[in-house]
């Protein structure tokens, strides 16, 4: 299959080029190179993110903002009774302790002082001990408080997301329901016309014995269980389940609504019901079953022993369906008179 | 007449583009006068290590006289030097930093080049990009030929290049694209120039039933000849064919012939025979239904050349000037500039026979005219004719001084390059439908 036009036998590669790109640019839809495409694919994703400000490294930037927490080492002094007099210097300590009783007897009393001290100096442990303890819990709260951020701005971005793809989808089923309402429209407006039974001119059966082959073994028989004449057997074209059960609706409705199952009975004389009222396939089987319920109870043995009721197979199932062409056609269930030939062959 | 042909490095085995170039000419031209090959003792291209004797020797009835390389090149120092004067705002003697540390640094080639000048009619100095040629057209001026070999790369932004386009006595041009990029960065329209290229010995009848029974390669095939490397464009190649091994339609396989740098992707209808002589290399081309070409710098590709000879279509890529530039002027080729143009192109060529039978003649009747033998060699010998006759032009512009050397005022030659002009150079059509360059 040539891909394009070269009908000359001179060949320009530069017109085939512009045929190839033209081709190319008709299956792309745009005329956008590869380049563009990715810069319009990234900036969608771009805009997309953008608003919400994702940082799904939040919890490493605060990590990293906030170190593991140590208590600092703060300054702090121990202040005993004797702390007063302390010195490196043995000798010294000794007459500081020996002029002890001088001081307190001349100059002034310093143990309250030294109790003051050391009272203050024990305050000072604890008080740095606490604030560490709290600091550090305040930390740890710090930390759970931006998991959380962190687990929410995830979550809503993914929410974000989510409600994106549905509104997509949903765009996308409106537009796709928009177009079915309009196929609809489109299809009824294009409905064929067909004449009423009385506007259509009358069609002169042909002779009962036309004998085609499938007339031979549907000759009216005599049906035990059913109220109805027996159907006949026509020829044609398979046809769809659909028609079937169009043409069927179009024939409950004529005769009041009454259900079909109810009407024909099973090859064993007990009622058949319909599996499924809107299964056409079932409910033809159930009609042809009932059409060609053999009288004679040697052809029923014989159909039972092969584990039929009758025809079988497509054969079944176009007989039934020719039956109801045959009536659709004709409307003989109206006035319930029997059919005696094979029908008028459909697809001829 | 006594022609002296300077090229980095000569000999059968040496496989480079300008170097295989180099020799092709120098054979030729024995044909009409004394030719003397004046070259390196070097075999590799990275390091320039001598691995030659120097002294003189015969290849192919050539003269060869070599000359040893001062110092192996240092990539570390070469790529920081690179580095600065490609990238950044540099000085003149951070170029001839540069250069020194390119090599191949061969004081003793230039010393004979001085002094034995006036021995020579002509001499033709191959690639100038490397020390050889800058320094030895400086020390032959009144006699030096050049044939650039330029590539579209940021080199020839480089300003210590640019008086050595103005001042040689003339210029042979492997195609119009690079003659105008090279008039462009230079503004050397007044020195005498003309587009020659190679011709390649391409056999008269190739055997492609031999190859594909020595190979067994069945089925229509494509061929890539040449080194398997992602700066000629293989990576690229590979991923595009990937997508067109994705088509069902698509029946050809793929067939790689050359030293591989690349992991080769593991395919059924991806095969590579690794390094073929030239018997096995043009019988392959001869069975391949096209020869890809998708290197993103050539200044002319003797692979598309000889696939044309055998009357073979190329599918080269767009991005090189001149191989675009090369499959208009001889609608012998197409080309794809990214993975959708490669598959429609391909798929053009393999379901068109037609057209792929009509570029193959193209092909064979554009590298008859331009290509050929006879065309080559006529082409050198009118240019010696011309400047024969003509005044010979001054030295070439000196080198500035030390101070002017270290003044920082020269752009990027990154920079340089980006200004030059882009696209393949296609004259007007001609009444046969082919454009002239």
């Amino acid at each position: 299959m040539p891909e394009f036009n070269v009908r000359s036998d001179s060949v320009n590669v530069e017109h085939i080029m512009e045929q190839i790109r033209a081709r190319i640019r008709e299956k792309r839809g745009v005329d956008y190179t590869e380049q563009q495409i990715r810069e319009l694919a990234a900036v969608k994703l771009e805009k997309f993110l953008d608003p919400r400000g994702v940082r799904s490294d939040l919890l490493d930037q605060f990590r990293k903002a906030m170190p593991a927490y140590e208590p600092p080492v703060l300054p702090n002094y121990s202040f005993e009774s004797d702390t007063l007099f302390e010195s490196h210097r043995g000798i010294i300590r000794f007459f500081r302790k020996l002029f002890h009783p001088l001081l307190k007897l001349f100059l002034f009393n310093p143990n309250p002082l030294i109790r003051a001290l050391n009272i203050q100096a024990q305050l000072n442990t604890m008080y740095a001990e606490r604030e560490a303890q709290r600091e550090s819990s305040r930390r740890a709260m710090d930390q759970l408080y931006y998991e959380l951020i962190h687990n929410l701005v995830l979550e809503l971005t993914r929410t974000g997301i989510e409600v994106k793809n549905l509104k997509m989808r949903v765009e996308s089923l409106s537009s796709r329901l928009e177009f079915n309402e309009r196929r609809a429209r489109a299809l009824e407006s294009a409905v064929v016309y067909k004449p009423s039974e009385e506007e259509r001119p009358a069609r002169p059966l042909p002779p009962p014995a036309a004998a085609s082959p499938h007339a031979a073994p549907t000759t009216p028989q005599p049906q035990t269980p059913s109220p109805q004449p027996p159907h006949t057997q026509g020829g044609g074209p398979p046809e769809g389940p659909g028609q079937r059960s169009r043409r069927r609706r179009r024939r409950r409705g004529r005769r009041g609504g009454g259900p079909v199952a109810g009407q024909f009975g099973s090859p064993g004389g007990s009622p058949q019901p319909a599996v499924n009222a809107a299964d056409g396939s079932t409910e033809a089987g159930a009609e042809t079953s009932a059409a060609f319920a053999p009288a004679d109870p040697g052809i029923a043995s014989a159909s039972a022993a092969f584990g039929t009721s009758g025809p079988t197979g497509a054969s079944a199932g176009q007989a039934g369906t020719g039956a109801d062409d045959d009536q659709e056609d004709e409307g003989p269930d109206d006035d319930g008179a029997p059919h005696t030939g094979g029908g008028e062959p459909h697809g001829q | 007449m006594k022609v002296a042909v300077v090229v980095q490095r000569y000999g059968t085995s040496i496989n480079g583009g300008a170097e295989l170039h180099a020799r092709y000419i120098a054979e030729r031209l024995a044909r009409h006068g004394e030719v003397e090959v004046l070259t390196t003792c070097a075999t590799d291209y990275v390091t320039w290590r001598n691995e030659l004797p120097p002294g003189v020797e015969q290849v192919n009835g050539v003269s060869v006289r070599r000359f040893p390389v001062k110092h192996e090149r240092d990539p570390l120092v070469f790529g920081r030097r690179q580095e600065r004067v490609f990238a950044h705002r540099h000085s003149i003697g951070d170029e001839l930093d540069w250069l020194d540390a390119e090599g191949p640094t061969t004081p003793a080639l230039v010393d004979h080049i001085a002094r034995h000048a006036g021995e020579y009619a002509f001499c033709l100095f191959f690639s100038y990009r490397y020390y050889h040629a800058f320094y030895g057209a400086r020390a032959a001026a009144d006699r030096a030929i050049l044939v650039p070999t330029a590539e579209r790369d940021a080199t020839i932004g480089l300003s210590i290049f640019h008086p050595l386009f103005r001042n040689v006595r003339a210029i042979l041009y492997n195609s119009p694209e690079e003659r105008t990029m090279i008039q462009a960065v230079s503004g050397n329209e007044s020195v005498p120039g003309v587009v020659v290229g190679v011709g390649s010995d391409v056999p008269g009848n190739p055997q492609p039933a031999r190859f594909r029974q020595k190979h067994n390669v069945r089925g229509p095939f494509a061929v890539y000849v040449g080194r398997i490397d992602e700066n000629k464009g293989c990576k690229e190649l590979f991923d595009f064919f990937d997508g067109y091994l994705q088509d069902p339609h698509g029946k050809l396989s793929l067939v790689l012939i050359g030293n591989s740098l690349l992991p080769i992707p593991q395919h059924p209808r991806i095969r590579h025979l690794g390094f073929l002589n030239d018997a096995d290399k043009f019988d392959a081309m001869a069975a391949a239904d096209v020869l890809f070409m998708p290197s993103y710098y050539e200044s002319l590709s003797m692979v598309a050349l000889e696939a044309w000879a055998l009357g073979r279509p190329v599918l080269a890529n767009a991005r090189c000037d001149v191989l675009k530039g090369q499959c208009i002027r001889s609608n012998a080729g197409l080309y794809y500039d990214n993975a959708q143009e490669f598959a429609e192109t391909l798929k053009a060529i393999e379901q068109n026979r037609w057209l792929s039978g009509t570029l193959g003649r193209n092909g064979r009747q554009f590298f008859r005219e331009h290509y050929d033998w006879p065309v080559i060699e006529r082409k050198y010998l009118d240019m010696f004719d011309r400047i024969r006759h003509a005044p010979a032009a001054g030295a070439i512009e000196p080198l500035p001084g030390w101070l002017d050397r270290r003044r920082q005022d020269l752009p990027a030659a990154e920079e340089v390059l980006a200004k030059l002009p882009t696209g393949p150079v296609t004259g007007p059509r001609q009444p046969d439908g082919r454009r002239s360059a």
